[in-house]
């Protein structure tokens, strides 16, 4: 704008400056009053609230002397409270006891402000293995707030299946299926750990450990030929296979010592857990080779 | 040895730096360690990538083994690509999953193949279940460019798969079928969800971060830590300390013990109305609510907004 240069600057400028000051000032006087009477407010306010709390604190020394006197005054029965006392103490220790030892029988819970957070720990064979942890929310209908079941267990079709409709039946479920999975889980482990030198290869496995493809021989250091394992389990609440492929890629896989080998090979994995048929083969290894000598 | 794949050996070596040269050559097992003895590690690093590059040549390395340096060059870096997160799902009530990893990489290589011929496909096995990839693309008239390959992270019977930035949109229709099909899926969508760190990712959509979940057996080890803070400070009074005790609780509540996954930015979109004292404000009392997008930063998300809560007050 043109008008604002020269002539008409100190005007305009001025004008502005004039109001401003103007502004300022005005501002001052409406607040100060209404900052000071606002600290004035409080400080009273502060000032009455530490009052009131002194004055309740006085009662409350005053009412628990009361009581410290009247018991006095009752001596004989104050033993038998002493005892009582520590027999309620002993109570809730061996109560608190046996809540924590409750995880061992594989399902347990605790009451949480929304609902109940459930605790399902694992185990295959006597040996303790994870727990696992589902949140759940007490509404209707039922959710669950938060869980810590790994992502490839089904979790949402077995809470889709049973969780509004019968809670128990999905708890034993989710029971079921995590049970399994820490026993296969623990089987190939084991496998992999403890039998490493019968395997020719390594372990091929997956997230549910419900496909194990391996090579292996009967004796470790043997000079004879590996067999092909393959186990399929598709029954994802059980530990032993559903279904067992051993193949033999021997030169002389037509004769019937090592086709009777391989079907009984199958038929061990099919009934017993890996351990039980690689301690078997262990076993069986020294047998075999006081035959083959004598 | 072809000359591209020396020189891609060549440059790839030359990425690592001195201090994880053996480390990877040994993850890389291709060098027999009695070889590798008998070179000079001291020496300048040009020198020395020199020297790894005659040895590779007099045991023939392929493609094959170069690609399988930069997927191990890679794992140890993993920080330097920007990874994306897919989602797959499948029909409901289907059979159960027997994943078979070697059938997995089968047919994931075979889709590829199938609809361009000019790729490169390598595969490392990783930790118990997983499996990275790594897809070098070309076209129907060029070689596979293996300077900028794409890598795919992904664990067997989980609905999701990690993959590398790739400035090449056009391949990733591609790449989502050959995951989808390969790994049992119907369908694939990408997430909402980007970081650098692999790791943090892995934590977030597997829910592998701290949860607290609420046992008979867990200890109270909050009062303890509280107990020394509170020394510290002597003018905080009893009112001010129930309230810091609070916030401690619901901190630790929320956000558990250990250290958080690492995120980067958040973004929200927001859809509200302004509350306001003053009247006739221009943002109050408007009939439709504000849509705004909200977008917090920092370089580590998680932890920055966990130790905001007891640094107020």
């Amino acid at each position: 704008m043109e008008w604002a240069n020269d002539k008409s600057k100190g005007g305009v400028l001025a004008h502005l400056e004039r109001l401003e000051t103007q502004m300022s000032r005005s501002c001052k006087n409406l607040e100060d009053p209404p900052r000071e009477t606002a600290e004035s407010d409080l400080g009273t306010k502060i000032h009455k609230l530490r009052c009131l709390r002194d004055k309740l604190r006085a009662e409350v020394k005053q009412r628990q002397a009361r009581i410290k006197a009247s018991t006095a005054n009752a001596e004989p029965d104050q033993t038998l409270e002493i005892s009582e006392q520590e027999a309620v103490g002993g109570k809730e220790e061996n109560m608190k006891a046996i809540l924590q030892a409750y995880r061992f029988t594989g399902l347990s819970g605790k009451r949480t402000s929304r609902g109940v957070c459930v605790c399902i720990s694992t185990a295959f064979e006597g040996n303790l293995l994870d727990s696992y942890f589902v949140d759940l929310v007490i509404q209707k209908p039922l959710r669950i707030h938060h869980h810590s079941v790994p992502v490839f267990i089904p979790l949402e079709e077995i809470s889709a299946k049973y969780l509004q409709t019968n809670i128990q039946h999905f708890l034993f479920c989710l029971c079921e299926y995590l049970n399994a999975y820490a026993g296969r889980k623990y089987q190939a482990d084991q496998l992999q750990r403890d039998f490493a030198a019968f395997l020719a290869g390594p372990l091929q496995r997956n997230s549910l450990c419900n496909l194990l493809s391996f090579t292996y021989k009967v004796e470790p250091q043997g000079r004879s030929f590996p067999f092909c394992a393959r186990l399929l389990y598709k029954d994802l609440t059980t530990t032993l296979p559903t279904d067992v492929t051993i193949t033999y890629q021997g030169t002389d896989a037509s004769s019937t010592s090592w086709e009777e080998q391989r079907a009984s090979h199958e038929n061990l994995f099919f009934t017993k857990p890996l351990y039980q048929v690689f301690t078997s083969f262990a076993r069986n290894g020294e047998r075999l080779d006081m035959s083959l000598v004598s | 040895m072809d000359e591209t794949v020396a020189e891609f050996i060549k440059r790839t070596i030359l990425k690592i730096p001195m201090t994880e040269m053996m480390t990877i050559l040994k993850a890389w097992d291709f060098l027999p360690e009695n070889q590798l003895q008998t070179v000079n590690f001291r020496q300048r690093k040009e020198s020395l990538v020199q020297d790894l590059v005659l040895l590779c040549e007099s045991k023939r390395a392929s493609l094959r083994d170069a690609a399988l340096l930069d997927i191990i060059y890679t794992q140890f870096h993993q920080h330097q690509k920007v990874w994306d997160v897919f989602q797959m799902s499948k029909e409901p009530g289907e059979d159960v999953d027997l994943f078979d990893m070697e059938r997995f990489k089968s047919s994931f290589e075979k889709i590829l193949r199938r609809a361009l011929k000019n790729v490169t496909v390598s595969f490392r096995d990783a930790e118990e279940n997983a499996v990275w990839i790594r897809i070098a693309w070309g076209t129907q008239y060029r070689k596979p460019n293996q300077y900028k390959p794409v890598y795919v992270v992904y664990y067997s019977q989980t609905p999701y798969a990690f993959t590398s930035f790739c400035h090449l949109k056009s391949n990733t229709p591609l790449l989502s079928q050959a995951l989808t099909v390969a790994s049992n899926h119907h369908k694939i969508v990408k997430m909402d969800l980007r970081s650098r760190y692999l790791d943090s990712l892995k934590a977030i959509v597997f829910k592998q971060y701290n949860q607290k979940f609420e046992t008979h057996n867990s200890t109270m080890p909050l009062q303890e830590t509280l107990e020394l803070d509170m020394h510290m400070d002597s003018r905080i009074i009893h009112e001010n300390k129930i309230e810091k005790e609070r916030v401690q609780r619901v901190t630790q509540e929320t956000f558990g013990d250990y250290p958080q996954p690492r995120l980067e930015f958040a973004q929200y979109k927001l859809e509200t109305k302004f509350r306001s004292d003053f009247h006739g404000g221009i943002l109050a009392e408007r009939k439709e609510p504000l849509r705004c997008l909200i977008k917090f930063s920092s370089p580590h998300l998680l932890e920055a907004l966990k130790s905001l809560a007891p640094a107020g007050k």
